[in-house]
């Protein structure tokens, strides 16, 4: 009799198939909760992304992968800058549950807020289909233009009036009268300042001359007025037109110039591009 | 054996070969190494015959006085000092060493104390996302690995991929990163840094003032939306100028070896202190 035999049972055949079943039931239950867990703390809720196309500037230049989106604008009757953003609408989906979806066809293409969605934009309050929001355009307090900075006041609306010297507009970095730049922000009433969707409108004689005849531009510009989303698709910097002197370096200083990776886009070059927009999250 | 015959007869130290023994008229010299037997018990200090050979001509027979010099001189000022020397490995950690310890971290807290009483802090408004600054850069010690990422000009198109890219140009950049970290963990073992100075080894030199030369163009390409030259110059002589760096860097060194008569100095130069 062996000395330590009081202390444990004999390992037996049917001790052994025991053990077996119940350490890998628990293993099992362990990996179990634990892909629970990792499901509902990062399951990306919500809805509106996908794969999507979009009418944007051109990406010529530097590593940002694809065009920044362009937002299709309209004059309002008193001169005010206001960009398009399509009615909300609820649907319900065959299995009875409700989404609310904001989409129009316009210019030949679906538009909505899906173009917007990356960069983190897609958590933004103003991309939100129901959010209530004018849509007007704003300027913004600390631009990269003298002119704006000098004329105009931060939350003030865009109005036509401001750009009326588009086509001789220069600020001496690169040519002048190619057209005349605001930065903005757009649909970012009452939103804390990390929020702020950020958005720069040209004003060029250049657009003007594309719109005619060119479904989609005519649609989404007006009295040469182009605006786009100012996130720049490499990492979301706020690039600018003719904003920054340094972009002769980049060969971007008639184009928009991204100063974080010299990243350039060609405003007068709008391009048809897809890609993968990501959901917004659930309130 | 005829020598150690004399010697015991005599009993009269002999240097070594003392075949001029009858010339030598006062025998109150010194004993000189190698004299008596020369049959010592060996240990781990006694040299290999082939360690006496090679101590016997030329240059290493001098490196072996001096330094067989210096080691006596050495043992000869141990002995005469008053010091005594005690079989102590090290302090108690109790109170000794914890008392140093304290001190020590009770002035570098205080310090920061000091400094943090004294300096105004600064907290900056918050950052605003949607305007970015016009100067955006990484730490100035990163500039070199920031350059590496834009190596984009240097990503070839391939043919057989109908002009395509293999890799995008920020993947291409991130594997230029990869490549250069390799190559300098690889240099230790490619040559073990025996030279002691650059003639030595005029190669590992230019190469080395090369890869400095690289450090500084590839960190001034990283910012070249700041640099006054042309963007295009500027990546040719990030790549141009570390090559003639090396060039001039080799030539000099070859040519200075001459000055320093290296061929006929070189066991010279090669010296090292005997294990």
């Amino acid at each position: 009799m062996p000395a330590d035999d009081d202390k444990y049972p004999a390992s037996t055949g049917r001790r052994r198939f025991v053990k077996g079943v119940v350490g890998s039931a628990s293993l099992a239950g362990i990996g179990t909760a634990t892909a629970a867990a990792v499901n509902s703390t990062t399951n990306p809720v919500g809805g509106g992304g996908g794969i999507v196309d979009f009418y944007g500037v051109e990406n010529t230049g530097g590593p940002a992968p694809r065009a920044m989106p362009q937002i299709p604008l309209e004059i309002d009757s008193e001169g005010y800058l206001k960009g398009i953003f399509p009615e909300p609408e609820t649907r319900t989906l065959e299995s009875g549950a409700e989404i609310t979806v904001a989409e129009m066809e316009l210019g030949g293409i679906t538009y909505g807020p899906k173009w917007f969605q990356y960069c983190g934009v897609q958590t933004f309050k103003g991309v939100r289909p129901e959010a209530d929001q004018d849509n007007y355009f704003r300027y913004i307090g600390n631009s990269k233009f003298d002119w704006q900075n000098e004329n105009v006041e931060d939350g003030q609306k865009m109005h036509v009036d401001d750009f009326d010297d588009y086509g001789s507009w220069g600020n001496g970095i690169g040519q002048s009268g190619l057209g005349k730049p605001a930065q903005g922000k757009w649909r970012s009433q009452d939103v804390s300042g990390g929020e702020t969707l950020p958005i720069e409108v040209i004003r060029s004689e250049r657009i003007e001359e594309q719109a005619q005849g060119n479904e989609w531009l005519s649609a989404s510009t007006e009295e040469g007025f182009l605006a786009h989303l100012n996130k720049c698709t490499h990492f979301c910097c706020v690039p600018t037109f003719k904003g920054l002197a340094g972009s002769a370096a980049a060969g971007g200083a008639d184009q928009i110039y991204c100063q974080c990776h010299q990243s350039t886009y060609d405003p007068f070059s709008i391009v048809e591009k897809s890609f993968v927009s990501l959901p917004r999250p659930e309130e | 054996m005829t020598d150690n015959e004399q010697t015991d007869n005599t009993g009269e130290a002999q240097a070594d070969g003392g075949s001029d023994s009858a010339e030598s008229g006062p025998r109150q010299d010194p004993r000189p190494d190698g004299g008596g037997t020369g049959i010592v018990p060996p240990d781990d200090e006694t040299p290999t015959w082939s360690e006496r050979k090679q101590r016997t001509q030329g240059l290493s027979r001098l490196t072996y006085e001096y330094f067989e010099r210096a080691r006596s001189e050495d043992q000869d000022l141990r002995q005469e000092s008053s010091y005594v020397e005690r079989d102590v490995l090290a302090f108690p950690t109790w109170p000794h060493e914890m008392i140093r310890n304290l001190s020590l971290t009770s002035f570098f807290v205080g310090m920061i104390i000091f400094l943090a009483a004294t300096l105004p802090p600064h907290l900056g408004p918050p950052a605003d996302p949607s305007s970015t600054p016009a100067v955006i850069l990484p730490d100035w010690y990163l500039y070199w690995s920031f350059g590496l990422l834009k190596l984009g000009p240097l990503n070839p198109e391939l043919a057989i991929l109908g002009g395509e890219k293999l890799l995008a140009d920020r993947t291409y950049g991130v594997m230029a990163n990869v490549v250069i970290v390799g190559i300098i963990a690889i240099v230790p073992f490619l040559n073990k840094g025996s030279a002691r100075r650059p003639v030595e080894q005029p190669f590992w030199a230019a190469f080395g003032m090369a890869g400095l030369a690289f450090a500084w163009t590839i960190s001034a390409l990283s910012i070249k939306n700041l640099v006054p030259i042309d963007a295009h110059l500027l990546f040719d002589l990030t790549f141009l100028l570390p090559v003639v760096v090396g060039t001039i860097t080799y030539a000099v060194l070859k040519s200075m070896r001459e000055g320093y008569m290296f061929d006929l100095n070189r066991r010279y130069y090669r010296l090292r202190p005997p294990k």
